[in-house]
């Protein structure tokens, strides 16, 4: 392992794919700020491309093995900034809203803990709160009822995260383990 | 040069709520990654309180006093607590292994059988991206018009006139649900009596 080099090595990949996005970042950003370049930018979508590009390039630096943490790390914080630059404030709240939301989505597919799912759960639910505030700051500012529909929404947590981690313990009891893959309770 | 000194002036023309906003996000996101990859269950636990506190510091920023408080002493103090004893009993040192592994169950089977592996491992994640770039372009594609005033100062006001109020019958299913959710959990976290030791006392 040593004599590979860094650039080899799995850690140097993520930071490989972390460099290449940040050069995006900056090549995109560069030519936004310019006025001639900006229009061209806006109407032909090209943040779209970009936001592919990156994907695509993830799944290739997954392919060469790279670690899949790192590079969803990068891959979303640069299509995030990316897809958001042009966009004014609040469709980047609710674009941080979906990407949190996608991200819990994935973690609570994923993973083999029952506990990882539920707080996977509770990053869904922070991205909905988000959403209802983000827009009861700038649609609804005077009745704040995007406020109001989100302190139901903790309410609504705090019971599920009871529930749910009550339900946990009792199955950790009856089948002295908490992975994903092994239960069959409910297999039909 | 030219091209950077135009960048520079870009940058440096972003106002600070922009910025504020943009470090915030980075830090939501960068952790709430971490909280589903990170190997330690436990260590992810305590990174879900940086999750929740970045994004309480979002609801500062849009202005919303109440819930940015209400969510740190929810979520980042209760939610997070119960999660992590959930995690002590649950002894998490037993199962150690990682959240997002590649090819643990990788067969040594080639060609086909070993492509489609790879397909299913992949699924989540297609969901995810694809659920995440539909969400993206139907908020893109509205149009629209944000009003330009600010949230009303006394916004707390507001939300305990509206709770006891036009919304007092919510609230009160909302009190309703909590208590149910409380007796049910008890039920079934408490841990049940050994039944064998009566039937053998019988026998």
């Amino acid at each position: 392992m040593q004599d590979q080099g860094f650039m080899k090595s799995t850690i140097g990949k993520d930071f490989l794919y972390g460099g290449l996005v940040f050069l995006t970042i900056c090549a995109f950003l560069g030519f936004l700020s310019n006025p001639a370049t900006r229009d061209v930018i806006i109407n032909n979508y090209y943040d779209i491309g970009m936001f592919f590009g990156i994907v695509g390039l993830g799944l290739f630096f997954i392919g060469i093995g790279a670690r899949t943490p790192g590079v969803i790390a990068g891959g979303a914080i640069g299509s995030f900034i990316v897809l958001t630059a042009p966009q004014d404030a609040l469709v980047r709240y609710l674009s941080l809203s979906a990407l949190l939301f996608g991200i819990g989505m994935y973690g609570m597919i994923k993973s083999r803990n029952a506990v990882r799912v539920l707080m996977s759960i509770e990053l869904m639910l922070n991205a909905v709160n988000i959403n209802l505030i983000a827009f009861s700051r700038f649609v609804d500012p005077v009745q704040v009822k995007g406020q109001l529909f989100a302190i139901f929404i903790l309410t609504v947590a705090a019971a599920e995260a009871a529930v749910g981690l009550a339900i946990v313990l009792a199955v950790y009891r009856n089948m002295s383990t908490v992975d994903m893959n092994k239960f069959n309770l409910l297999k039909w | 040069m030219d091209q950077y000194m135009i960048l520079k002036d870009y940058v440096s023309s972003a106002d600070a709520e922009t910025a504020l906003f943009y470090v915030i996000a980075i830090l939501a996101i960068s952790l709430s990654v971490g909280v589903i990859s990170d190997r330690n269950i436990i260590r992810s636990g305590f990174i879900l309180i940086g999750v929740f506190g970045a994004i309480s510091g979002l609801f500062l920023m849009l202005q919303a006093q109440f819930l940015a408080l209400a969510q740190v002493m929810i979520y980042a103090v209760g939610i997070t607590l119960v999660v992590v004893i959930a995690l002590m009993l649950t002894n998490p040192r037993s199962e150690r292994e990682a959240v997002i592994t590649e090819g643990d169950e990788f067969s040594q089977e080639t060609g086909a059988v070993q492509f489609i592996q790879r397909l299913q491992q992949g699924t989540p994640a297609f969901v995810a991206v694809f659920s995440f770039f539909t969400i993206y372009l139907a908020i893109r594609s509205e149009s629209w018009t944000p009003v330009t005033e600010k949230v009303s100062t006394d916004n707390v006001k507001v939300l305990g006139e509206a709770l006891t109020t036009v919304y007092s019958l919510p609230f009160e299913f909302a009190s309703v649900l909590l208590l149910a959710a409380l007796i049910g959990a008890i039920m079934l976290a408490k841990a049940e009596k050994r039944q064998p030791a009566i039937e053998s006392a019988e026998d």
